[in-house]
């Protein structure tokens, strides 16, 4: 350290004071910039939704507050979203417990193609499922038609179903992440000693996991009752809080109210992600620090294995379907209505020019994603400065924040001179990019966190300035970050609805809308083809992503990172 | 002296500015159709009097969104086609410029504001289509009267499209509770609401669904039903003997404008002949009778609607809905 002082002062005795400042400050000169950029572009936004749904014709008032809490209609819709969230988290983490304990700690015939599957709905949108309920339970569906089923699948139930094939990888890999992390020795000593299966899953598993489990169980129910699209595709005639928002702005026009059904919407995420990050205190990034292990399968007794064999293969099994009945539903112009197979669907004019928006917003989004977050990472890592922590939490908040939130905020901050940027492609990709920044910031802080800070400090002390090493060392570094961090942001981008169905412009379709519009209109072969080219394009990231992590031993920003 | 000289290079600055926007004749547009209809109606009014009209696309809700937000200052000359709720609220705001076109002279009055305030330049209706096959399967015949809706039936197998996001529902609504009046309309819709499996997120969505067999019966927009039956889907249409309700396809000139002579010629042509001929070919119910698309030469019988009070009366139904109808629990 010593020698680090004695440089910057042998530079500052040699001349230029300019040079000098920079070196010192850049860094805090760089966080006040993207603090400003987060400040602007999602802060800003939100607190204009705050205010909207406070300010009435003559200004302050609390009557539409006054108007949700004292309907019936708002308090059911309400009603319905907790609901749903709650039944959706347990259900999640009941299966994704049974398919992380398998692929953990099952034999090993199983465990590949089980986290195979489980891990399918990662590449596909969360609405792929919706489609595929419709396609075998819908009024024209298969297996309607085949048994004559009086199921009524537009509804709670849809939802419901839907919902928690979408969500069970999250719950999946956050569980399986913790288990594997979890040091086997204590589970085989008990075993040793002649406690039961049960006992041992009673008394050391899942007490051991419970962090993890409550991690996961906060992360997916803010998730559900965020969620749009599948709400929005099989609601029918019961009302949840995130399509009722679309409703009232795009249907009423009515942007008090719709506020004020944001901020409820928020209340919740805002609650758990700050519970979220209580917990995560002093544990940044790993929930039990101990190194993944593959622990040895051991013998299950029949009254554990059967039952998660049950729950394993129906989940599996179901996934699989769904994912297997909209590929086939893609072929045909309606699966079970026409019989002749055709390519019609994938060469629609409109959808593939939908596409082709969607490949162009979510490059440019995660263009500006990657490099901010690169950028919000080392700030935070390296920086001393006031307002760190703000910062963090501001760039992981994205994950937390209902996508129609930030949709709406965008209409409202974004629409009038001299801000205005509705109607072009910047305001969806700047809409994405913040959203999703978290993706970007968690691989770039996982990332700096492998390299001690000696190394740039090393560069230092032989004379080179901030700005060469941040050129040679920081950035050479960080590139594997900035990849996966723009890769993250590219998929989630491409595939993300809640949104952006506030802000495309007329004639500007994305690929997520156009399924969300084909859906409900019953263009079934449409809607299947184009989620088809969603799940190719995500696809195709992932493999770049796993052979890049492979490379440079990145891990996904997900996986839990050893804190140095 | 030097001060008139400056106002006489700013006179002639001024003049040449105003000659120059005269000869170039364009005006700013907000349009509220299909964007490939904007295209047509941009097409022909440029084609008839060389007036070029800049058009941004937007739907009804935003172009009044958009006046809201720009009040009293509008960044366009005038509105083409947007809704009626938008022409009633400029009128009453105090945004239009009233004009009498002696070239709208003997369309019926429903066609336009009695000052002149704005202008109809088409309208659209709603149709009651069935599944042919699925009928037939069945054995059921359309219905003829809005009330045999009602028949225990149907439950289950009639689609709609739901008032709070859809203008064309909205529409079905206000024909509705004007057919029958406000308490015996609600009635209505409530006893219809028990056959109702959902209600669409779009107005023309019905037309699709019922094409499709997923229902037998479906209260859809007009707009789409020429385009679907081409397309070769098992469709019948009719208007019950009660008749149908309309909503206008507006247009009016902001008072802020400074090319008012190009915004009243405009206003002139979209009342002839020949733009009536080119909308009802579209599909569109004209102010001058023509050949329409769909419905052929003898138009169908309207509902005596008030749309100024339907419009006044938007935000207050859709209040009543959310309480009597939407919410469905188990």
């Amino acid at each position: 350290m010593a020698a680090a002082e004695l440089s910057v002062k042998l530079q500052s005795s040699s001349g230029s004071k300019v040079k000098d400042f920079l070196n010192a400050n850049l860094v805090n000169i760089l966080a006040a910039v993207l603090f400003l950029l987060l400040a602007f572009f999602l802060l800003f936004p939100i607190v204009m939704v705050l205010l909207k749904s406070l300010r009435g014709a003559e200004g302050f008032t609390l009557q539409y507050y006054k108007a949700f809490f004292s309907k019936q209609y708002y308090f059911q819709s309400l009603y319905n979203t907790l609901l749903l969230g709650a039944i959706n988290t347990v259900v999640c983490l009941v299966i994704g417990f049974c398919l992380a304990y398998m692929t953990t700690r099952g034999p090993w015939i199983l465990r590949k193609p089980l986290k195979l599957i489980s891990l399918i709905p990662l590449i596909a949108p969360p609405y792929l499922f919706a489609l595929s309920l419709i396609i075998m339970f819908g009024r024209n569906g298969l297996i309607t038609k085949m048994f004559d089923l009086h199921w009524q699948l537009y509804g709670f139930s849809g939802v419901v179903i839907s919902q928690t094939l979408a969500f069970i990888p999250l719950a999946f890999m956050m569980i399986e992440s913790t288990l594997m992390s979890l040091n086997p020795n204590l589970e085989e000593s008990a075993y040793d000693m002649g406690a039961s299966e049960a006992t041992i899953l009673r008394t050391i598993t899942i007490p051991l996991l419970a962090p993890g489990l409550l991690k996961a169980g906060l992360l997916i129910f803010v998730m559900t009752i965020a969620e749009f699209g599948n709400a929005a595709i099989l609601g029918g005639r019961t009302p949840f809080l995130a399509p009722d928002t679309y409703t009232m702005i795009t249907g009423e026009s009515d942007f008090n109210m719709g506020s004020v059904l944001s901020v409820i919407l928020i209340a919740p995420c805002i609650l758990i992600f700050f519970i979220h990050n209580y917990l995560l205190e002093g544990k940044k990034f790993t929930t039990i620090g101990g190194k993944p292990v593959a622990s040895e399968p051991r013998k299950i007794t029949p009254l554990i294995k059967v039952p998660f064999m049950i729950i394993t293969t129906v989940a599996a099994g179901a996934i699989f379907i769904c994912f297997a009945i909209v590929f086939i539903a893609s072929f045909y112009k309606i699966l079970g209505v026409t019989h002749n197979i055709t390519l019609a669907n994938y060469l629609d004019f409109t959808s593939n020019q939908s596409i082709y928006n969607s490949i162009r917003v979510s490059f440019v989004a995660a263009l500006i994603g990657a490099v901010i977050g690169v950028l919000l990472a080392y700030v935070i890592v390296r920086g001393k400065f006031f307002g760190r922590t703000f910062i963090e939490m501001a760039s992981l908040s994205g994950f937390a924040l209902p996508g129609t939130v930030l949709g709406i905020g965008y209409l409202l901050a974004f629409s009038a001179p001299p801000l205005k940027l509705t109607g072009g492609i910047m305001i969806l990709a700047l809409n994405c990019v913040f959203r999703f920044l978290a993706v970007g910031v968690e691989a770039g802080i996982s990332k700096l966190h492998q390299i001690h800070i000696e190394i740039e400090e090393a560069s230092a002390d032989l004379g080179a300035s901030f700005l060469t090493t941040f050129y040679r060392i920081v950035l050479p570094i960080m590139f594997p970050a900035f990849i996966a961090g723009f890769l993250y942001t590219f998929m989630t981008a491409i595939v993300s609805l809640s949104a952006v169905v506030f802000l495309v412009s007329p004639g500007f379709d994305l690929a997520a809308v156009k399924i969300f519009d084909a859906a409900v209109y019953g263009e079934i072969g449409i809607a299947s083809a184009t989620t088809m080219k969603l799940v190719l394009i995500v696809m195709i990231c992932m493999m770049i992503l796993n052979f890049i992590s492979k490379k440079t031993r990145l891990g996904s920003s997900m996986a839990p990172t050893k804190p140095t | 002296m030097k001060r008139k000289f400056i106002a006489v290079i700013a006179a002639a600055i001024l003049s040449v500015v105003f000659a120059g926007s005269a000869m170039a004749q364009e005006i700013n547009a907000y349009m509220g159709t299909s964007p490939d209809n904007n295209a047509k109606i941009a097409k022909f009014i440029k084609d008839k009097t060389g007036i070029t009209v800049n058009q941004t696309f937007q739907s009804c809700g935003e172009i009044e969104a958009k006046m809201k937000a720009e009040a009293p200052n509008f960044s366009a000359d005038m509105v083409i086609g947007a809704c009626s709720p938008q022409g009633f609220l400029a009128k009453k705001s105090g945004w239009t410029v009233p004009y009498v076109s002696p070239a709208w002279k003997g369309v019926p009055e429903v066609f336009m504001d009695p000052k002149g305030d704005f202008y109809h330049i088409a309208t659209f209706s709603f149709v009651l289509v069935g599944n042919k096959d699925r009928l037939a399967k069945a054995g059921y015949k359309m219905p003829e009267s809005w009330k045999d809706l009602l028949d225990p039936k149907w439950k289950g197998e009639i689609v709609m499209p739901s008032p709070l996001s859809s203008g064309t529902a909205n529409m079905m609504r206000f024909t509705f509770l004007a057919l029958y009046g406000d308490a015996e309309g609600w009635k209505y819709l409530e006893a219809l609401d028990k056959n109702i499996h959902h209600y669409s997120r779009s107005g023309n969505a019905p037309t699709d669904l019922v094409g499709r067999g997923e229902f037998m019966l479906g209260i859809t927009s007009d707009e789409n039903v020429k385009k679907r039956l081409n397309d070769g889907y098992p469709l019948l249409w009719s208007i019950p003997a009660e008749g149908t309700g309309y909503d206008g396809t507006t247009s009016f000139i902001f008072k802020t404008t400074k090319k008012l002579e190009t915004c009243k010629k405009i206003i002139d042509l979209l009342g002839t002949q020949e733009f009536s001929d080119m909308m009802a070919a579209i599909g569109y119910v004209t102010p001058r009778p023509a050949m329409n698309a769909l419905y052929g030469k003898t138009l169908p019988k309207f509902v005596n609607l008030d749309l100024g009070k339907a419009s006044d009366d938007k935000a207050k139904n859709n209040d009543i809905w959310k309480q009597k109808l939407r919410t469905d629990f188990k």
